[in-house]
């Protein structure tokens, strides 16, 4: 059945079975049989059968905390300039020095990233950033969504791939959000519509009371169905109607597929953890989904950040973990990559409420099974002179990393696009994925 | 087909208000179209809406005891209520145009007051020179007077101030001022954008913006101003501001910025009959109330209009709208369309008003009761609202929301969806929709049991869709209300259908549907 043909599956003969009179059991197990079958089919027809889940740090993460310098004038400086924030050497997680001989380690919450680190699943990517920094929230992320420094484009980085990739699909999960109500930028696209989805389990129709679900729905379908094929604005709706339907059934009925392993525990308190344990369940469900975003607030530390900072990566970590051995236990740790980001770094010179304001480049960390495991580029210089001038944060220099560089790579060596048009621009590729 | 004149008032009325009860539309349709449009465009004929006073209460906390969220949840529930009861639609809709355009957000905002003072600057009810709230403000050209002076009601905007930083703008060189934010969006995005909108030409150089940055300097809000709890009060501080001359669409000279509102509502593009501005608020207007992409001509049109080309007062917003109602001119033509007919999606706020205005309608009075202002429609509200996609005082940039079909994807129409079942089941006694009293002025008490289905069916289709309902749709929803419900008794089975019934009518591509 190729794609038209399901969706007159579902949105024509449907009402067939319906209208016949079939039992709403019947009717259900068609709908499924039809998703089943084709979905199979298409992730079969599509050129990479691979996904990515961003993870995002909403805040502006203090990278300086996170990946340490142990060596050289960076960790003299980072610990006069962090008289109460720089965490002990003896805690830091070393994990090997980079490309300028700093030697480097983790954050101590960060231990089991660490310990996928040693097995060779985490690339730690340095000084990220982009040139003139702009430490507003808001405009630097939406730098980072778009990956437009001049804050122009209206559509994400991620969406204008949904739209080269995928010009024709109709797959209404192809990329789904489960960061709140509002479809982060990064997935905004001129044509492929990406669900936010709060959460799975409200991605539902809600009717009350629930003995009437099933007369509501049918009914819904039925005035969905109708076409009024002069009235093009309406047609357009209500076959979005029909693809929410489509999309909220493909779902539900879908991870259902997902059965929890005792050995692996999610932590339900941590909010990551929550959100990673539904994208597990959507990629169990092998819905053809492409792209899965979450997103972990709190990284705004501008007072006592010690602690909160902490326990955001001790949450960061903790999920990541649980996530990757679960991928591993589905057999799917293959074909997903995980990339964390956050809209800026912080400043070196802790502020006077034993917290950091926002600054400029941070590190990045890719994670996966195909994932070449290791350090990317240099710490960020911490000497006067790199500097800005009364900012106290690194400038964007030579030693730093366009963070186009890091989605060129993904675009071109995870993906297999030209990433060029949608970058508007060649950028450096990194050397961190395997073949 | 051309739309006979009953269609057209009802039309009419979704686009300039925000829908209307069939009782009104056949009081509507009695006194006639034109006196309809003359109602419309002449609001201040009818009262102005009443501010809250659970608002003007939070207003004069001490910042410590102000809560943002809670503030914003009053807020909110607030305008639409008003959207859904004022007896002024169109100034209320010429509100939500304004805050579409000139899309102010409280996440780039400090003090979240503000953007009440904003939402009340646009209806004409603030002068930010003293601070003050006054229904009228004197002066104040919000939102239909003269274009010209609302460049200057909007700079002064405290809730703008802050959020594209002009307040920090001081003077620099003479070649631009030490911040140009300000200036880059009132030419790109507020007055006449980045190109003509007909002769597509550049409009501006970014000479231009910077040195419209320079006639912006020194424009603060004051931080403590006696009896107000946050800054609100205007002030121009000339030892921070550059006092030209300019360069600027071609002109020199000038003091202050008066200079470069001048231009930019002057503005012609080289062999452009109309200004630039005439075009994109033609453009943007005739977008907003009658369909998307009009031909050059209807925006050429007004244009006409708003540059005075007919001896008309220039810059005026309501002889605008007066041109797109009222029969008989080429632009009205359009409006009047089958084209345009049930041809525009609802944003949310539309979708929220017009089912309130609907189904909280009192025959007995003549009005809608509106919105309860209770904590749980306050919440159900706002998060309805959120997941619809359209937050009010928070659109996602300073471009503001994306219209039309942009409003519905899967997510938003399950939100759509969830947010009219759940408003649906409130209570009235929570604050929600009174049934009985639907039912009754409707002589509806005893139809289910009496099973006169399709009278029901018809009753609700007139006062919620914009046109009658299919043979197939009526008969699935006649279906419905047969559909037996497991478990339910059957004192509430008739309570449950009905309010069944209106979920999936407003949650049907018809009610999406302007």
């Amino acid at each position: 059945m190729n794609k038209t043909t399901r969706r007159e599956f579902i949105k024509k003969s449907g009402l067939t079975v319906l209208s016949v009179g079939l039992s709403q059991q019947v009717f259900w197990r068609h709908v499924r049989a039809a998703s089943e079958s084709v979905l199979t089919q298409a992730a079969a027809l599509s050129p990479v059968d691979r996904v990515l889940v961003v993870i995002q740090m909403d805040g502006g993460n203090d990278g300086l905390n996170t990946v340490i310098p142990l060596s050289g004038s960076a960790a003299s400086l980072y610990r006069q300039y962090r008289p109460t924030l720089a965490i002990p050497e003896a805690n830091v997680l070393p994990l090997g020095t980079d490309a300028a001989g700093t030697l480097i380690g983790f954050h101590p919450n960060l231990q089991l990233l660490k310990e996928l680190y040693a097995q060779g699943h985490v690339a730690v990517i340095q000084s990220v950033g982009y040139p003139n920094p702009n430490r507003s929230h808001f405009a630097s992320q939406d730098i980072w969504h778009t990956a437009d420094p001049e804050g122009r484009k209206r559509t994400g980085w991620l969406g204008d791939y949904l739209d080269v990739a995928f010009p024709s699909s109709d797959n209404p999960l192809l990329a789904v959000s489960l960061a709140g109500a509002r479809l982060p930028l990064m997935l905004r696209a001129e044509h492929v519509l990406v669900p936010a989805i709060g959460s799975v389990d409200n991605y539902q129709f809600r009717t009350q009371p629930s003995g009437d679900h099933q007369n509501k729905m049918r009914a819904f379908l039925a005035l969905n169905r109708e076409t009024a094929s002069d009235h093009r604005l309406r047609e357009q709706i209500r076959l979005i109607a029909l693809d929410t339907y489509e999309s909220v059934e493909m779902l539900q009925s879908g991870i259902q597929r997902y059965t929890a392993d005792p050995t692996i525990v999610y932590n339900m308190q941590n909010p990551l953890a929550r959100a990673l344990r539904q994208v597990a369940q959507i990629l169990a469900a092998k819905l053809g989904t492409r792209i899965l975003y979450v997103s972990l607030g709190g990284f705004d530390t501008h007072q006592s950040q010690a602690t909160p900072h902490a326990n955001l990566l001790a949450r960061l970590s903790e999920a990541i973990a649980t996530f990757y051995a679960d991928l591993v236990r589905l057999g799917q740790d293959d074909r997903v990559l995980l990339m964390t980001w956050s809209e800026f770094g912080r400043k070196v010179v802790e502020n006077g409420n034993q917290g950091t304001d926002h600054g400029t480049v941070g590190p990045q960390l890719l994670i996966g099974t195909r994932v070449k495991g290791g350090i990317i580029g240099e710490h960020p210089s911490l000497r006067a002179e790199d500097l800005n001038p009364g900012l106290g944060d690194p400038k964007f220099s030579v030693q730093s990393l366009d963070f186009r560089s890091t989605y060129a790579t993904i675009l071109e060596k995870w993906f297999l696009v030209d990433s060029r048009e949608i970058l508007g621009g060649a950028f450096e590729l990194l050397d961190v994925l395997q073949g | 087909m051309p739309l006979d004149e009953y269609d057209k008032i009802a039309h009419l009325l979704r686009r300039a208000g925000f829908t209307a009860h069939p009782d009104e539309l056949d009081a509507a349709a009695a006194r006639g179209l034109q006196a309809t449009v003359e109602d419309l465009l002449n609001f201040e004929r009818f009262p102005d809406v009443s501010p809250d006073p659970e608002i003007l209460t939070a207003l004069d906390l001490p910042q410590s005891d102000f809560n943002r969220d809670d503030f914003l949840n009053k807020l909110t529930r607030w305008w639409l209520h008003v959207m859904a009861t004022t007896p002024r639609p169109l100034q209320e809709k010429m509100v939500l145009f304004w805050h579409g355009l000139f899309a102010t957000s409280v996440r780039g905002l400090e003090f979240w007051q503000q953007i009440y003072l904003q939402n009340e600057n646009f209806r004409g009810n603030f002068d930010p020179d003293t601070g003050q709230l006054l229904r009228p403000a004197l002066g104040n050209p919000f939102p239909v007077g003269s274009f010209r002076r609302m460049l200057e009601y909007l700079s002064k905007d405290p809730a703008m101030l802050y959020w594209l930083d002009n307040q920090f703008n001081v003077k620099k060189s003479s070649e631009v001022g030490s911040n140009e934010n300000y200036a880059r969006e009132l030419h790109e995005l507020f007055s006449m954008g980045v190109e003509d909108v007909v002769a597509k030409v550049p409009n501006y150089t970014e000479r231009d913006i910077r040195q419209a940055s320079r006639a912006l300097t020194g424009w603060r809000v004051l931080q403590r101003a006696a009896g107000f709890t946050f800054p609100r009060v205007f002030s121009f501080d000339s030892a921070r501001h550059d006092f030209g001359p300019y360069e600027h669409l071609g002109k020199r000279g000038g003091t202050n910025a008066d200079f470069i509102f001048d231009n930019i509502v002057r503005h012609r593009n080289p062999g452009q009959k109309q200004s630039a501005v005439g075009r994109f608020l033609g453009f943007r207007l005739f977008q907003f109330f009658g369909y998307e992409d009009p031909e050059p001509e209807i925006i050429n049109a007004l244009a006409d209009v708003f540059d005075g080309a007919y001896g008309e007062e220039p810059f005026n917003i309501r002889n605008m709208l007066r041109v797109i109602f009222t029969p008989g001119n080429l632009v009205s033509e359009a409006f009047y369309s089958e084209r345009a007919f049930r041809a525009r999606v609802k944003s949310p706020t539309e979708y929220v008003v017009s089912l309130v205005r609907l189904l909280t309608f009192n025959r007995a009075t003549g009005r809608p009761d509106g919105l309860s202002s209770s904590p749980n429609v306050r919440r159900l509200v706002q998060n309805g609202m959120i997941q619809m996609g359209q937050q009010l005082f928070a659109p996602p940039d300073v471009s503001g929301w994306r219209e039309g079909l942009a409003w519905i994807s899967t997510t938003s129409i399950l939100a759509r969806f969830n947010f009219a079942n759940d408003i649906l089941a409130l209570q009235v006694t929570q604050g929600g929709i009174d049934l009985t009293r639907l039912l009754a002025q409707a002589g509806l008490q005893e139809a289910l049991p009496q099973q006169r289905y399709g009278e029901v069916v018809d009753f609700f289709a007139r006062l919620l869709w914009p046109s009658p309902p299919s043979a197939d749709a009526r008969e699935a929803l006649i279906a419905y209300l047969q559909a037996p419900i497991p478990n339910a008794s059957s004192n509430d089975v008739g309570n449950l259908k009905i309010r069944g019934l209106i979920h999936l009518m407003l949650a049907a591509p018809d009610f999406h549907l302007s």
